[in-house]
C-alpha cells in the first residue's frame, strides 16, 4: 500500500503530513517518557524485523500477493506507541533507501500504515478482549480481528486520499481498495494471529500480557490515536461518505470538461459512460459488502482462536486463574 | 610473573556466586586476580560460566546490585556509581561481532565508545584512525558491516574497545568461527598488544600462544589455575574438565 | 547533495505543466549522468511496477479526465522515482542520518533508524537462510501449512529479534552509551 509520488496533490500530501507529523511526534515523546532504556535498542530491531517481515508475501486470491503490514504485530508485542514508532521507521526508510513509496507521499504513507493501521488495531484490540476475557483464546481473538480491521482501515483511508487528490474516483477507488483489502486483510490476520500463538508456546514472556506486571489498556493513547484517525478520516473518507462533497463532484465533473476540451481527444476515458460518483451502486455494495465481511472477519477470528486453542491445560500450567496449588 | 616494580592489580574478583533467575547456579565461590600487563586464558567446558562471569565484569549483572562489591577493577568497586568509569576501563568483546557492532558503518562504530566518553572533532577522527590500524583495517571507516568477514567484524569490535582506551581486554571466544587466516592474525594481534586481558576461549592454541597463565573453570568453579604448560599438559585432568591437551604441547620439543 | 535532492523532489510534485516535465527529466538525466549510477540498474528499477501502483494507476482512468490523470501521474511519479533513486545511490545512510539530525529530527527516531538500517540485512538474511531450511525438508504441500511455516519462521526471527536487541543493549552499555 506503499503510494509513490505524483499520486496525491499537494493539498492531499499537505494534509497528510500534518496529521503524520504530529502521531510521531506523540509516539516519540509517549516512548521517550515511558520505555526503559534496556528496550530501545528493541525499537530499532523489532523496525528491521518488521522490515524484512513486510518482504515475506502470501498468496491472496488468484494470482496476486499480499504483503504483511505488521501493524498489529507490534502493537501487540510493543504497544501502539512503540508500533508507530517502529512501522513510521520502516516507511522512512523505505521511502529513503529503496525508493518504495515517495517522498511527498511519506506523510501519507505513515499515516495510513503507521498510524491508522495501528490506531484502529489497538482500539479493536482493547475491545475484543474485554469482550473475550483472559487466556489464550481472547488474545488470538483480538488479534485476528484487530489485524484484519487495520489493513481494510489503512485501505480506507488511502483510498480516501486518492479520491481527494482526483488521482482515482472514489466511486472506484473505494471499492476496489476496500475489497481487496478484505482479502489481504485475512492474510494478515492470518499470519498475526499464529505468530502470536506460536510465540505464547515458545516464549511467553515477550508477550506484554504475560509478564507479572500487565500493562494497563493504555487509554490516554488509544485516545489520542483515535482522534488522529478520526480527524484523517473527516478528511479524507467523510467527504465521500457524506452528500455534501456533491457540489464538489460537480465542480470536479466542471474541471474535468473544461480540460477535456482543452486537451487533444486522443483517446476518450476508456469507460465513459461510468458516471462521476457521488453515492453510487459501486460504492453502496462495497459499504454492504463490507459489514457483512467485517461480521465474517469477526466470526472467523473467533474460529481461528478456537482452532489454535488446546483444549487441555498447557503442561507449564499458565491458565490464568487456575490455582495449581492443591491441598 | 613480572619483576621489579609492585604489581597493579587490575583484575580482583572474591568469591562471586550466582544464580540464574530460574535457579540455576552459574557461578560458585569464585576468586582470581589478573595482575596489570597479564595475559590469562579461561578455560572449560561449554556452559562452564564463563560468559556469565564475563558479564560481571563491567556491571552488567547481576541485575541487581549485591550488597558489596566483589569485583574490583584497578581498585574500583564493580558497582553503581562507578559503572561508567568502569565501562570506560573495561574493554568487553562480545562473542557475536554483530551484536557490539551495532553502527551503520565501521567509522561510526570505533567512534562510538570514545564519544560517549567526551571525546570530538579531529581527535575523534584521528583516534579512530589510530585504531583502525592498530587493527589493520586502515581506511575501513565508510565500510558498512555486513558486508565485512567474522574475522574483520572482530577487529573493528576491538578497535573500538581500544579506542576507548580500555586498560583491561575481556575477549569472549575471540577466535570462534575465524578461518585459519583470521585466526592466526587474532592471535598476532593479541599477542603484540600490551593490553591487560582476560581470554575465554575453546582455541587451546590461543592460549598457549598468547597466555602464560591460565584458569580452568568447570560448572561455574575454579578447577585449576597456574602456568599454562603445567595446566594443559595434564591431559587427564584436562579430560575429566571437558577438555584435552592441545597439539601442540603433544609435540613440543624443549627450546 | 541529499538534502537539495530531497528538496528538489519535493517541488517536482505539484505541477500538470509539461515543460516543467521536461526541464525536471533533463535536470535528473544530467545528475544521474554526474553520479556514476550504472544505467542499466537505473532503468531497471525505474520499470519495476508494483502490482498495488499499476492497480491504482489503472483506475485512474476510469474517471472524467481520466487519461490526463494517468498520464500526469506516470511522468510525476516517474520522474520522482528516478530522483529518489539516484538519491538513493549515491547518497549514504550516514549522510541521511546526519541530515536527519541537522534538522534536528528527535534522536530516538535517528537511533531507531540506524539501528533499523544496521539490522535490516543481518534480519533478512537469517529469515532467507529459516526458508531455505524449512524448504529442504518440505514435503508436504498443503496449504494451510504452508502458511503455518511462515508464521513459525517469523516467529522465530521475532524471537532471535528480541534476544539480539538485549545484547545490542548490552553492547551499547558495555561502551557507555548515555541514554
Amino acid at each position: 500500500m506503499h503510494i509513490p509520488d505524483g499520486f496525491l496533490n499537494a493539498k492531499a500530501a499537505a494534509a497528510t503530513g500534518v496529521l503524520a507529523t504530529a502521531g510521531l511526534g506523540m509516539a516519540l515523546r509517549h516512548v521517550r517518557r515511558t520505555l526503559p532504556a534496556r528496550r530501545v535498542p528493541l525499537i530499532g530491531l523489532a523496525s528491521a524485523f518488521v522490515f524484512a517481515a513486510q518482504m515475506l508475501n502470501f498468496p491472496v486470491a488468484g494470482g496476486t500477493s499480499g504483503h504483511l503490514i505488521g501493524a498489529v504485530l507490534a502493537t501487540v508485542l510493543l504497544g501502539p506507541s512503540a508500533a508507530v514508532l517502529v512501522l513510521s521507521s520502516v516507511l522512512i526508510l523505505q521511502c529513503f533507501l529503496f525508493a518504495d513509496g515517495g517522498v511527498t507521499a511519506l506523510g501519507a504513507n505513515i499515516f495510513n500504515m503507521a498510524i491508522v493501521a495501528p490506531g484502529v488495531g489497538y482500539g479493536v484490540y482493547i475491545l475484543v478482549r474485554r469482550m473475550a476475557g483472559e487466556g489464550l483464546r481472547g488474545l488470538l481473538f483480538a488479534t485476528a480481528f484487530a489485524a484484519w480491521c487495520s489493513t481494510v482501515a489503512a485501505s480506507i483511508a488511502c483510498a480516501g486520499q486518492l479520491a481527494l487528490s482526483g488521482t482515482v474516483a472514489w466511486g472506484v477507488a473505494f471499492p476496489a481498495m476496500a475489497n481487496i483489502h478484505m482479502l489481504i486483510g485475512v492474510g494478515e490476520a492470518l499470519i498475526t494471529t499464529l505468530v502470536v500463538a506460536a510465540l505464547y508456546r515458545a516464549r511467553p514472556e515477550l508477550l506484554p500480557d504475560r509478564l507479572p506486571s500487565r500493562p494497563q489498556p493504555r487509554y490516554g493513547e488509544l485516545a489520542a490515536y483515535g482522534l488522529l484517525v478520526a480527524i484523517g478520516l473527516a478528511v479524507f473518507v467523510a467527504p465521500f461518505a457524506c452528500g455534501w462533497p456533491d457540489g464538489l463532484e460537480k465542480v470536479a465533473v466542471a474541471l474535468g470538461f473544461e480540460s477535456r476540451a482543452a486537451m487533444k481527444p486522443l483517446v476518450p476515458s476508456p469507460l465513459p459512460d461510468y458516471a462521476v460518483p457521488g453515492v453510487n451502486s459501486a460504492v453502496l455494495s462495497t459499504v454492504l459488502a463490507g459489514c457483512m465481511g467485517t461480521l465474517a472477519a469477526f466470526a472467523s477470528a473467533y474460529l481461528l482462536a478456537r482452532f489454535l486453542t488446546p483444549h487441555k491445560t498447557p503442561p507449564n500450567g499458565l491458565e490464568p486463574g487456575g490455582n495449581s496449588l492443591r491441598a | 610473573m613480572r619483576a621489579g616494580v609492585e604489581d597493579v592489580t587490575a583484575l580482583e574478583v572474591k568469591h562471586l556466586s550466582y544464580r540464574y533467575p530460574d535457579g540455576t547456579e552459574a557461578l560458585r565461590d569464585v576468586s582470581f586476580t589478573v595482575a596489570e600487563g597479564e595475559k590469562v586464558g579461561l578455560i572449560g567446558p561449554n556452559g562452564a560460566g564463563k560468559s556469565t562471569l564475563f558479564l560481571h565484569l563491567n556491571g552488567l549483572l547481576p541485575e541487581h546490585a549485591a550488597a558489596s562489591p566483589v569485583i574490583h577493577i584497578f581498585g574500583i568497586p564493580v558497582a553503581e556509581p562507578h559503572l561508567p568509569a568502569i565501562r570506560a576501563q573495561v574493554g568487553l568483546l562480545f562473542q557475536d561481532p554483530d551484536d557490539q557492532l551495532f553502527c551503520p558503518t565501521v567509522g561510526e562504530d570505533v567512534a562510538f565508545g570514545p564519544q560517549q566518553l567526551g571525546l570530538g572533532g579531529a581527535e575523534l577522527i584521528a583516534r579512530v584512525a589510530r585504531t583502525l590500524e592498530q587493527v589493520g583495517l586502515r581506511g575501513f571507516e565508510q565500510r558498512p558491516p555486513f558486508h565485512l568477514s567474522r574475522g574483520e567484524k572482530r577487529r573493528v569490535c576491538l578497535a573500538g574497545l581500544l579506542a576507548c582506551e580500555a586498560r583491561i581486554l575481556i575477549l569472549d571466544e575471540p577466535t570462534s568461527d575465524l578461518d585459519p587466516r583470521g585466526r592466526r592474525e587474532l592471535k598476532a594481534l593479541l599477542r603484540d598488544l600490551p593490553v591487560t586481558q582476560l581470554v575465554a576461549t575453546h582455541d587451546l592454541e590461543l592460549v598457549v600462544e598468547v597466555c602464560p597463565r591460565v584458569i580452568v573453570l568447570d560448572r561455574g568453579a575454579i578447577v585449576a589455575e597456574g602456568g599454562t604448560a603445567d595446566i594443559l599438559s595434564d591431559e587427564s585432568k584436562m579430560v575429566q574438565h571437558g577438555l584435552e591437551k592441545p597439539h601442540i604441547l603433544r609435540h613440543t620439543h624443549p627450546h | 547533495m541529499g538534502a537539495v535532492l530531497f528538496a528538489v523532489s519535493t517541488v517536482l510534485l505539484p505541477r500538470s505543466a509539461w515543460a516543467g516535465y521536461i526541464a525536471g527529466g533533463v535536470v535528473l538525466i544530467l545528475i544521474a549522468g554526474l553520479s556514476r549510477i550504472p544505467p542499466l540498474y537505473l532503468a531497471k528499477r525505474l520499470l519495476s511496477l508494483e502490482p498495488f501502483v499499476l492497480g491504482v494507476a489503472l483506475l485512474s482512468l476510469f474517471q472524467a479526465n481520466g487519461l490526463g490523470v494517468f498520464l500526469a501521474m506516470l511522468v510525476k511519479s516517474t520522474l520522482c522515482l528516478f530522483c529518489m533513486v539516484v538519491l538513493s545511490g549515491t547518497t549514504t545512510m550516514s549522510e541521511l542520518l546526519a541530515v536527519l539530525t541537522r534538522l534536528r529530527v528527535p534522536g530516538l527516531l535517528v537511533t531507531t533508524l540506524a539501528l533499523t538500517y544496521r539490522y535490516l540485512f543481518l534480519l533478512v538474511d537469517e529469515m532467507e537462510r529459516m526458508r531455505r531450511a524449512r524448504r529442504s525438508r518440505t514435503f508436504i504441500r498443503r496449504r494451510f501449512h504452508a502458511w503455518r511455516s511462515l508464521a513459525t519462521i517469523i516467529a522465530q526471527l521475532l524471537v532471535r529479534t528480541s534476544e539480539r536487541a538485549e545484547r545490542v543493549y548490552a553492547a551499547m552499555c558495555a561502551r557507555g552509551w548515555k541514554t
